[in-house]
């Protein structure tokens, strides 16, 4: 393995992640974009598809929350690795940071110090440390990396919690779309896009709600992201709190593994207008 | 139909803009946020200003860092953003730009002091594309969060907020409706 070569594509999938909307992202806009009635809603949305053009013609990012970097690595299990790996790839977050550039936003100090951010923050984008990393094995000889940018907004505006499903999945679906719609006029930066894990525990869920960030597609959504969808839509928030059909653009869930008995826990996060942030890339073996 | 909008803004100008108003400005804006904006108030009623590099009659605040990451606005109901715009209103700001909806006072003041709020989206990479130059011009020492001096060309926002009217309450009313 070239530990160059691994940095390099990390910190490429990292920028590509932050300046580039993909194909679903585009199309999921342009269908909003054509069913919206309400002016301002539909100006909000130009701007956002315009944004992207310049981001990705300018390799500019998207947001100047510029997010924390959370990091997928599938891994053959025919492919040799060492501890020395997860370090390059680190390096690679590093370095992709730096020529972003993104937000300088990692805190000083220790304990107390860090959480009041009372010695103020780091001038290198680079400190910014990734999030722990999420590792599957996969069939082929090969890695593939996963970059994935969460912005603070949406954090602001996410849950983990218990639900009781009364013998009805879609409870669960039902009772986190009424608290979405209470909440997503607090997040500013709509239109939408929801995830939502459901599993055995709090970690678990959250896992889940990544994954589904990971794998989720704006434009192929399955009857329970439609209805997570639906409901949102009907607050008539719309894009910046402007009003107007589009308050969420689209949800994404994960269902994993679950426990014997009643109750289910959650995690779902509203997503910004910009989510989710992704980009895949394989690294040579 | 889009509005150009030069700096400085006249009240008269200010006058014929409506919620909904689609503008794009050319001119000088300053940025301040959390941070800069409770000093920069301070500074008004201490009546400091006059020793800072900052022209407030007909100019416009945009509520935002400028970082290497570029700018982009931040949510302008945070307590110290809002408590500032009926003091900076008047002062001579015309035009307050940032996202969120603000309250019934502000809108209150915003109309008493003739100015008006507008807003755009998160839109980083084009909001920068739109900055011929930037200057800090008050208290460097917060970083990104001074105040900064910028020189824009069309600049986009729509008007949020004008003569005690506000989108926002609009799409409230709708949701209370259940409409």
């Amino acid at each position: 393995m070239d530990p160059e070569l691994i940095k390099e594509v990390v910190a490429e999938t990292l920028i590509e992640a932050s300046t580039t909307f993909r194909q679903d992202q585009f199309l999921a806009y342009q269908k909003a974009i054509g069913r919206e009635e309400n002016l301002n809603a539909r100006w909000v949305l130009e701007r956002i598809v315009q944004n992207a053009g310049v981001a990705e013609e300018s390799r500019r990012p998207l947001c100047n929350d510029t997010g924390i970097p959370h990091l997928y690595l599938e891994i053959g299990e025919d492919v040799t690795i060492n501890g020395k790996f997860f370090e390059w790839v680190k390096e690679g977050v590093q370095i992709g940071l730096q020529k972003l550039p993104g937000r300088p936003m990692a805190v000083k100090g220790k304990g107390l110090e860090r959480i009041g951010q009372n010695l103020g923050l780091y001038d290198d984008p680079g400190m910014l440390s990734p999030a722990p990393f999420q590792i599957r094995t996969i069939l082929e000889r090969k890695i593939i990396v996963t970059v994935m940018m969460l912005g603070g907004g949406p954090d602001i505006r996410a849950k983990t919690g218990h639900l009781f499903h009364r013998h009805q999945g879609m409870t669960l679906i039902e009772e986190t779309a009424k608290w979405a719609a209470e909440e997503i006029g607090k997040l500013g930066c709509t239109p939408a896009v929801v995830s939502m894990g459901i599993g055995r525990t709090h970690y678990e869920a959250t896992c889940l709600m990544l994954e589904a960030m990971k794998e989720g597609n704006l434009m192929e959504q399955n009857e329970l992201e439609e209805r997570l969808t639906e409901v949102i839509n009907e607050t008539n928030v719309g894009p910046l709190g402007l009003g107007g059909k589009t308050t969420a653009l689209a949800s994404f869930v994960r269902v994993g593994p679950l426990r014997a008995g009643g109750t289910r826990i959650i995690s779902a996060r509203l997503g910004c207008c910009w989510e989710p942030r992704r980009a895949t890339r394989e690294i040579p073996v | 139909m889009v509005i150009e909008i030069n700096t400085p803004v006249s009240v008269d100008r200010i006058k014929n803009l409506n919620v909904g108003d689609q503008l794009i400005i050319t001119g000088t804006i300053y940025t301040a946020r959390d941070a800069a904006l409770p000093r920069l108030v301070k500074a008004i009623q201490e009546r400091r200003l006059g020793g800072m590099d900052i022209h407030l009659e007909g100019g416009i605040v945009f509520h935002s860092a400028v970082s290497i990451a570029g700018i982009g606005p931040t949510s302008s109901n945070k307590v110290e953003i809002e408590e500032s715009i009926p003091v900076l209103s008047q002062a001579g700001i015309r035009i307050h730009i940032g996202k969120g909806a603000l309250s019934p006072k502000t809108v209150k003041a915003l109309q008493e002091f003739q100015s008006i709020f507008a807003v755009t989206p998160p839109a980083s990479a084009l909001l920068t594309q739109r900055i011929v130059s930037k200057r800090v011009v008050a208290f460097p020492e917060e970083g990104m969060e001074a105040i900064h001096e910028l020189v824009v060309r069309e600049f986009p926002v729509i008007v949020a907020i004008s003569q005690g009217r506000s989108v926002y309450d609009k799409v409230k009313r709708k949701r209370d409706d259940g409409s």
